[in-house]
């Protein structure tokens, strides 16, 4: 289930700032307390996709006493399409609330 | 002596060997995340914990299938483009025939003509609502065009018959455009065989 929205996570994770691929996979797992535990293989094939798309842009880094890092950042249409994905989810979220509570009343 | 970490970043390039600049640039950056995850474990540094950065990594292949079903899909899509530009150009260039020649002499070529170009263009709409990986109905797509485009320029036999310059570079253009096709119909045959290797279970050969 969580594979259908990693896209968007990713996306999500990117919102604060650039960041290379460990980074972001040990975002999503402090964001998620743990709950999406994902190989942290993962997130290299959204990322791909997701700069294929446009929505992401990404360069190699070097820092001053550091190793080589691809830094992936959020591009205009990566934010424009993270706040309809963010919209979807609300729907969609809200009416399987609405669904699963319907059963109690 | 190699470790866990050399060993996996050279199983993911002999994986992602269909995308050799993919498999470059990949095999470096997921070094990095590697080497990265190993300093951050505890028993840092022990071949245990490059192990355990690894086995948190995920199978390289499965790794491999996700980047090649992306793959499939971008070609998937760049074939159903060209489809449809070949649809509409050999669609004009057979008008402009049929407007020259303005003839409407009933024998077999233009009769394969019409009913070939005919067919590709309703399997292609029924393809593409119903199934967009379908290397059956572009491949019956492309096979209508080819006899669609082979007949019309028999038909008009247009060295024989001096056509105008326009109608010559419409047939060309729509032999042009039926190669690409085919070029993206086998591309996207070969590339569907590889993804299907990746998936295919209990192959691991990494020794995970």
């Amino acid at each position: 289930m969580l594979k259908g929205h990693l896209d968007a996570i990713v996306l999500a994770t990117l919102e604060v700032g650039p960041a290379h691929g460990y980074a972001i996979i040990e975002t999503i797992k402090q964001r998620s307390a743990g709950t999406f535990d994902l190989p942290e293989g993962t997130v290299y094939p959204a990322l791909h996709r997701l700069e294929q798309a446009g929505l992401l842009s990404s360069a190699w880094t070097t820092p001053p006493n550091g190793r080589r890092r691809r830094v992936y950042s959020l591009t205009k249409a990566g934010s424009a399409a993270l706040g309809e994905r963010r919209k979807a989810w609300s729907r969609f979220s809200q009416a399987v609330d609405t669904a699963l509570e319907g059963g109690r009343a | 002596m190699s470790g866990a970490i050399d060993d996996y970043v050279a199983s993911l390039r002999r994986e992602l060997a269909f995308d050799p600049a993919l498999a470059g640039r990949l095999a470096s950056e997921v070094e990095d995340h590697l080497r990265d995850a190993a300093e951050a474990d505890p028993v840092w540094p022990s071949p245990e914990a490059e192990r355990r950065a690894v086995e948190r990594f995920g199978l390289s292949r499965e790794i491999a299938a996700q980047f090649a079903i992306d793959a499939v899909d971008r070609h998937a899509r760049r074939t159903w483009i060209t489809l449809a530009v070949t649809v509409v150009v050999t669609f004009i260039a057979m008008r402009l025939r049929v407007i020259w020649l303005d003839d409407d002499v009933l024998s077999l070529a233009p009769l394969i003509d019409r009913y070939a170009f005919i067919t590709a263009l309703a399997v292609g709409v029924i393809a593409w609502f119903a199934f967009r990986q379908s290397l059956a109905a572009l491949a019956i797509c492309l096979g209508g065009l080819v006899a669609s485009i082979s007949a019309g320029i028999v038909r008009a036999d247009l060295f024989a018959n001096g056509a105008p310059v326009h109608v010559l570079l419409s047939a060309a253009g729509e032999v042009a455009l039926v190669g690409v096709l085919s070029f993206h119909v086998i591309g996207l045959g070969r590339r569907l065989r590889r993804t299907a290797v990746l998936r295919r279970p209990g192959l691991e050969r990494e020794g995970q």
